[in-house]
């Protein structure tokens, strides 16, 4: 888990290949937070965690960590996959949150969308479906080819899949529970986002009480690769209202 | 020796696309030309019992123009009654793939009976694309494999009804009717790639093993670890557990038989086999050891072999009568096999019944020391 800055408590939880990633997003939640980006089980390297058969045992690893460290309240933070991990945790534990940010977030069943199968493609086609700007890309390049590195990138599909395969990318009780969830919450979203369209944005703002919506126009599904600066800010702004 | 003669049911076709799996457009598939396919296929089968042959295979694959036997149930009922003594190997059901497999346990059982006790039940877990094509978790693969050869065994031999609380296949009641004709049940034979897991498995269980598509020197590697299992859980494998598991093609002369082969053999891994990327490898599917050992031994993708390589690396036996004797021969000793496993392709069907009559007369006769012995007595089960 990586730990940086100073002010309120706020916990970052990672993305398909974002384990263990510190990007200028991060750092400039620091400036106003201090932050925790853990790494979650079974991806970066960590051994392969195969009690964890659905996403409600990464949401409850994650609340377990949360009474581990002491931390009483916090911001909440996730993107894509684990903005996933951060609703499940929001609708049995949003009076625990200071704030939920979702970060175009996958979890569930939105009506005339089908998300993309990511499993059966290859990178041009997953740099097609997740980015509005190839080159953004390069920040999840794997930092070799070694057998290691690989078999290290095959666990972290494995950990993945064992919770996302079919149904795939979604819980299905996850959508009726969202009204559940009592805290504030910023929902931010790349306008071009192909793995999750601006169709499931609506989605979760009509599910999640008062949900507030941030469109990012230059940005596909991670507007934090993409534009960090504004996306950074933006969230900045939501949590640091009271 | 025994022969059996093994059919993908391919639907031969050329195109410029990723992969002949999962995503190959089924507008492609022309049921007029299919039909045809599935008669001549059934005929060369058929055929095979008429030559000799002591075991007819099916196999069952998804999606695909490699292999268009999505039910090889389907095609065994059909030879059921259409042949009287050669056996039937169902090479094999993939198990994992389904989400009720008692159904499975019920077919085999059907078949069974109405066969006389003929049928060779394979358990396997289908191949990598296959998980894409049913949806079925990868991760799962091997647990839920287990699970229902567990099931499945139980129920073909234990008295109904009895409750069965697995992880993932969980009945109030387990009673299926029939039950099979063979005791304790139709053998079960283990096709598969060559894990150490899978290997251990079917040893233990006295299940024939057998490797398809691979060369000569890692099947032999398998096969060797295969028959130290066996020693290791008390016994020594009989050669009827093992398979010489490769296309054969045979004409007059070697000229001959190389200028067919060229022109046919190698569609299987050009075409058949083409298998985009990510769907060699869904995640989980492989256990990590397993896929090291892929890693730290790479070979070339079939879509990579030259004729030159699938003969050098044993991948076909191609020849005269006489050479294709050699090879067997060569062939049978390395990998202590007692069953040769093969299919033929002439090209059309005309030529590839002709390629069978050669080989079931000049080739077969000249292994037949061991004609009147039940290659699947004590073997497994």
């Amino acid at each position: 888990m990586v730990t940086a800055g100073k002010g309120a408590a706020m916990l970052f939880l990672h993305g398909a290949g974002g384990a263990g990633r510190w990007w200028p997003f991060h750092e400039q939640l620091a400036r106003n937070f201090t932050v925790r980006a853990p790494t979650h089980p079974g991806h970066g390297g960590a051994p392969a965690a195969d009690w964890i058969e659905h996403i409600s045992d990464l949401a409850f690893h994650y609340l377990d960590l949360l009474d581990e460290i002491g931390l009483e309240r916090v911001h909440l933070v996730g993107a894509s996959f684990g903005g996933w991990i951060a609703a499940e945790m929001a609708t049995v534990a949003s009076h625990r949150l200071d704030s939920l940010v979702l970060i175009d977030p996958v979890g569930i069943k939105v009506d005339g969308w089908i998300y993309p199968f990511l499993f059966g493609m290859d990178i041009p086609d997953l740099v097609a479906t997740l980015f509005h700007e190839p080159a953004a890309a390069m920040a999840l390049m794997p930092r070799d080819q070694s057998v290691d590195t690989l078999v290290e990138l095959y666990r972290e599909r494995a950990a993945l899949a064992r919770v996302s395969w079919n149904p795939y990318l979604y819980d299905p009780l996850l959508r009726r529970r969202l009204g559940r969830i009592r805290a504030r919450t910023l929902l931010c979203w790349g306008e071009h986002d192909r793995l999750a369209s601006l169709a499931c944005a609506a989605a979760w703002q009509a599910e999640i009480p008062g949900a507030e919506l941030r469109i990012f126009r230059g940005s596909g599904h991670l507007p934090h690769l993409e534009e960090p600066e504004t996306t950074a800010a933006a969230i900045l702004e939501f949590c640091r209202q009271p | 020796m025994k022969f059996y003669y093994f059919h993908l049911m391919p639907y031969p076709m050329e195109h410029d696309e990723a992969s002949s799996w999962v995503t190959l457009s089924n507008r492609h598939y022309d049921p007029v030309v299919g039909h045809t396919l599935y008669n001549q296929y059934l005929d060369q089968l058929e055929y095979a019992e008429q030559l000799g042959w002591d075991g007819l295979c099916v196999n069952e694959h998804h999606q695909n123009c490699y292999g268009t036997m999505p039910s090889p149930n389907v095609m065994a009922a059909m030879l059921v009654r259409r042949t009287h003594r050669a056996k039937i190997a169902i090479l094999g059901n993939g198990l994992p793939l389904r989400e009720n497999p008692l159904r499975i346990a019920e077919e085999i059982a059907m078949l069974d009976v109405a066969s006389g006790g003929r049928v060779i039940s394979g358990f396997v877990r289908g191949i990598a694309p296959e998980y894409f094509s049913t949806a079925v978790n990868p991760t799962h693969s091997r647990e839920r494999f287990y699970e229902a050869a567990e099931l499945i065994l139980r129920a073909w031999t234990e008295e109904g009804p009895f409750a069965f609380d697995g992880r993932f296949y969980r009945y109030p009641y387990v009673n299926p009717w029939p039950r099979p004709l063979q005791k304790p049940h139709p053998p079960v034979w283990c096709p598969s790639q060559g894990s150490s897991e899978t290997v251990e498995w079917a040893a233990r269980r006295r299940f024939p093993y057998l490797m398809v598509f691979t060369p000569i020197t890692r099947i032999a590697q398998i096969y060797r670890e295969y028959r130290e299992a066996c020693e290791r859980h008390g016994y020594t494998a009989s050669p009827y557990q093992l398979t010489v598991n490769l296309p054969i093609v045979v004409a007059e002369n070697d000229a001959k038989a190389y200028e067919i082969a060229q022109a046919h053999a190698l569609w299987v891994y050009h075409v058949g086999l083409r298998v985009a990327a990510p769907f060699w490898r869904p995640p989980g599917y492989l256990s990590e050891s397993s896929l090291r050992r892929v890693l730290d031994n790479p070979t070339k993708l079939p879509t990579e072999l030259t004729f030159e390589d699938l003969e050098a690396g044993g991948y076909i036996i191609c020849g005269s009568p006489a050479t294709v004797r050699d090879k067997l021969k060569v062939f049978s000793e390395e990998l202590r096999a007692g069953i040769v496993c093969s299919g033929m392709n002439g090209g059309t069907h005309e030529r590839t019944l002709e390629m069978m009559q050669l080989f079931a007369e000049e080739v077969m006769p000249h292994f037949r020391d061991d004609a009147h012995v039940d290659e699947t007595a004590g073997v497994g089960r």
